[in-house]
């Protein structure tokens, strides 16, 4: 009863601010009705609402599982034990400093003085008891355990030690360990269980979760305590805040934001993040995600495009630079890399994906696809050249899937046959598991170049036991393996860039994949300041906003 | 006649049951035909790469290492028992979920209904006579013009799809003129507005135009012909007789609108925001989070059943032949509803 009184009174505080017009203070969206900032000089923090549009995570401590949904949410509760910052340095978190041995298998890490809001210290003890509950199956981590599954013991040297000692070395660790996935939480909290720390994990962010009501809101709250990265006195955040909502429709969330319901919203829709760019009320944060770009990958592990040719000629066909241009209106730049922009050994080689109908043409047909059938697709032996391309609806936006059926008709001048399935993402993976498909388009987040092995490295063929395997090319190439494996072993940073280097330039050549743009990573924001996109996986920031 | 009383309850509950187990059935094996593993919602969702032992724990923890039938016979048993089990993807008690999402679901789906059937009668109350005039001249030209306005906004409106009218009603009314918020909280009546609006409108249209395809058969029956005679005004014989004969059909369709009416739910819910039902199983059926779809299925097959029979027992409060030979009449009411139906 309170609780709906309470909502009632909100929404009308929401509606009277609406029909105000908005001079003053567009929209107090909680309603929040603090008696203290209308006495008190100093304006009160006042409560943010955030609209994702992302799915509503099913567990908010990111160890359980870990998708971006979980990283979006957790970044504002939880901190890892590195940052990295836009150059792609390593720099302090939890951790104040750090030393790699130099055979790679230890990781020293010296803990900064800090408090979980449940008032237990960070110690090494509990990295000890993070890096077990990433490791435990009944955790059922994903993400999280990838990144830490060649720390074979944690040793806690002293309390502000903590060493990990590695079954064989990892250069993407320290990148590994910047990753909202792997952040450290209060062992105490733990122990109470998965069910009881999913609603609200404890850590040591800048805001505290208050509440879950599901398939509505997270409720945040400041953490009063809280010492960013590198301070050594608490500067806990200015709003008092934040409510998370979760608003699966992109156009109610872009109209939740224009009438004043919400200050900040992700996923916006390129038309509206053109129309934010005209209005001086709204600002645009552009925060691509690091880790792979969005790229179509061609199945190599099987006809057709198990002959280079053909892939080539698919490649030199598709043309999707005009279909960029137009459906993303400018906001997402063409990539020729495997790698994201933000990633700085990203390498691009642009004069690979020139589109040329003649020379598609002349491939397939030196590749034995030269007849044509009465639809006008080529064959060879009386099979057609057919291209399975399951699309997820969940992980394409309208955009990307407009700027398939545009490749796809390009793809057609030549001869080829694009059937382009859209399905749901449990249907998507089925279809990836059982080979069913010809090219895919398939997102992955994460910091680092390492990403490169996930996606490419041979051994990424073989499913995991979930099914899912992450090598959707099937590029089954030894030079690039070895490549791939001795990035992951060498300890010197420019060796290790050279190497991800030619592994770039092998995985190009190969023309395994058409890249097209970065993680469309976008937020608007209207009547609020000093929100900034950090965090390993650009997730938004809000330790030093204010409204208004 | 105690006897009779027993024999239409077991009746009944033989039917719900059948209902019950005929949905989960296929709930279960269309989950799935569908593709996609189960254990990746226990896992963090599609596409997880948990290690081995992760994945082998999970599959253990909920059964899904048995034999697909043996699946399916715990889950019904599950069923059976009322005990709906746990949420693969949340951990949490099945009924703990629904009971959660049940009460918003509720709240906009009656609403939508009552809105939908006070649109209905308003329309066909100011349509119906309008319709009917015999006024000579521009008036009656005007009256039955405005009549044939209103039967073509029935037929728009029975086919505007909820995405197109929700997203329409958000641009107008939540952006343009700020009336309304764009989502909805529950417990919030101002944003209740534009959901059930955006449900009750096309439903209305069908309603609607049942209800006057009612009245013109009414108005043909000799009841309405003697109370004429007698002296009774148009809208006076509308008010008292043919109208509620024409009811009878209209709500014996309630029970179709109920399912309308949830699907309708599913979209208006993702649309604005709003919690419920709807939401929580298109967000299961993504998942695969089967034991979540199976009782959200069940809860909603139980309240169909549940509706089927308050349905029955208005019908009989509007026609009194109904009350008397109830099986009979019961029949001739179902096989009017089907014509209506067809339309």
């Amino acid at each position: 009863m309170r609780a709906s009184a309470t909502g009632l009174i909100a929404s009308l505080t929401l509606v009277l601010a609406a029909c105000s017009g908005g001079t003053t203070d567009p929209a107090d969206p909680a309603g929040s009705t603090d008696a203290s900032d209308a006495t008190s000089g100093t304006a009160s923090g006042g409560t943010l609402v955030y609209a994702t549009g992302d799915a509503e995570p099913t567990c908010l401590d990111p160890h359980v599982g870990g998708n971006y949904p979980q990283a979006l949410l957790a970044s504002q509760v939880l901190e890892p034990l590195l940052q990295r910052d836009a150059e792609g340095t390593i720099t302090p978190g939890l951790a104040q400093e750090w030393e790699v041995s130099e055979d790679g298998l230890t990781l020293t890490l010296t803990l900064a003085e800090r408090t979980f809001t449940d008032g237990t210290p960070v110690d090494a003890e509990a990295v000890a008891a993070n890096i077990a509950h990433l490791q435990d199956p009944d955790t059922g981590s994903s993400t999280g355990y990838l990144a830490v599954a060649k720390v074979s013991e944690v040793e806690a040297a002293d309390e502000r030690t903590a060493v990990l000692h590695l079954s064989e070395p990892d250069a993407a660790l320290l990148e590994s360990l910047t990753q909202p996935w792997t952040a450290i939480q209060s062992p105490a909290g733990l122990e109470r269980g998965m069910e009881e720390n999913c609603l609200a994990p404890i850590g040591t962010g800048p805001f505290v979760v208050a509440g879950w009501t599901p398939q509505q809101q997270v409720d945040l709250v400041r953490n009063e305590d809280y010492v960013p990265a590198g301070a050594d006195a608490p500067q806990p955040a200015a709003l008092d805040a934040i409510t998370w909502r979760f608003v699966p429709d992109a156009a109610t969330r872009h109209a939740a934001l224009i009438s004043g319901e919400v200050h900040v919203i992700d996923n916006p829709q390129p038309d509206q993040i053109v129309a934010a760019q005209a209005d001086e009320a709204i600002t645009h944060l552009d925060a691509p995600r690091p880790g792979s770009v969005n790229r179509i990958e061609l199945n190599g592990g099987q006809a057709p495009f198990d002959d280079v040719a053909v892939r080539e000629a698919f490649i030199r066909a598709a043309g999707p630079n005009p279909g960029i241009e137009t459906l993303f209106a400018g906001v997402a730049e063409r990539s020729y890399s495997p790698l994201a922009s933000v990633e700085p050994t990203a390498i691009s080689d642009p004069d690979l994906f020139g589109t040329d109908l003649e020379a598609a043409a002349a491939l397939l047909d030196e590749a034995g696809w030269s007849e044509t059938d009465a639809e006008g697709y080529r064959t060879r032996d009386g099979e057609r050249l057919t291209v399975r391309f399951p699309v997820s609806t969940n992980q394409s936006v309208a955009a990307e899937q407009s700027l398939f059926q545009q490749i796809q008709a390009n793809a057609a001048q030549v001869g080829f046959e694009v059937i382009l399935e859209p399905m749901d993402l449990g249907s998507w993976y089925a279809a990836l598991g059982a080979n069913e498909y010809e090219a895919v388009s398939a997102p992955y987040t994460k910091v680092g170049p390492d990403v490169l092995r996930i996606l490419y490295h041979s051994d990424s063929i073989e499913p995991a036991p979930s099914g899912y395997f992450a090598n959707h090319a099937q590029l089954d190439d030894p030079a690039l393996d070895a490549l791939l494996e001795e990035a992951s072993a060498t300890q010197d940073e420019a060796a290790r860039a050279d190497l991800m280097a030619q592994a770039q330039e092998i995985v190009l050549a190969s023309y395994s994949i058409l890249p097209l743009y970065d993680q469309q990573n976008h937020f608007l924001v209207r009547g609020a300041q000093g929100v900034t996109a950090a965090g390993g996986v650009s997730t938004p920031s809000f330790a030093s906003a204010t409204l208004g | 006649m105690t006897t009779l009383l027993l024999r239409r309850a077991l009746a009944l509950l033989g039917r719900a049951l059948l209902v019950v187990w005929v949905t989960a059935t296929v709930v279960f094996l269309a989950l799935r035909a569908a593709g996609g593993d189960p254990v990746e919602a226990v896992l963090g969702g599609p596409g997880s790469q948990a290690g081995p032992e992760a994945v082998a724990a999970a599959r253990e923890q909920y059964g899904l290492d048995l034999p697909l039938w043996q699946q399916y016979l715990r889950q019904m048993w599950a069923v059976a028992t009322l005990d709906l089990g746990d949420s693969y993807a949340r951990r949490t008690p099945v009924a703990t979920l629904i009971g959660d999402q049940l009460a918003a679901t509720a709240v906009l789906a009656i609403s939508a209904l009552v809105l939908a059937w006070l649109l209905a009668l308003a329309v066909t109350l100011v349509a119906a006579p309008a319709a009917a005039s015999t006024r000579p001249g521009a008036a009656g030209w005007l009256a039955r013009g405005a009549a044939g306005v209103l039967r073509g906004g029935e037929i728009v409106a029975s086919v505007l799809p909820h995405f197109l009218l929700g997203a329409l009603l958000v641009v107008i009314f939540a952006v343009d003129l700020g009336w309304f918020p764009a989502t909805s909280t529950p417990g919030s009546v101002l944003g209740l507005v534009l959901p059930t609006v955006t449900l009750a409108v096309p439903l209305a249209g069908f309603l609607g135009q049942l209800l006057a395809e009612g009245l013109v058969e009414a108005e043909r029956a000799p009841f309405a012909t003697t109370a004429r005679a007698r002296g009774g005004t148009r809208v006076g014989v509308l008010l008292r007789h043919t109208l509620r004969h024409a009811a009878t059909p209209t709500v014996a369709l309630t029970g179709w609108a109920f399912g309308f009416l949830i699907s309708g739910a599913v979209v208006v819910e993702v649309l604005f925001a709003r919690p419920g039902l709807g939401r929580l199983l298109v967000d299961a059926t993504l998942q695969r989070d089967v034991p979540v779809v199976i009782g959200g299925v069940v809860v909603i097959a139980v309240a169909y059943v549940l509706l089927t029979v308050v349905v029955e027992v208005v019908e009989a409060l509007l026609d009194p032949r109904l009350r008397r030979t109830r099986s009979a009449a019961a029949g001739a009411a179902r096989a009017g509803t089907t014509q209506g139906s067809a339309t």
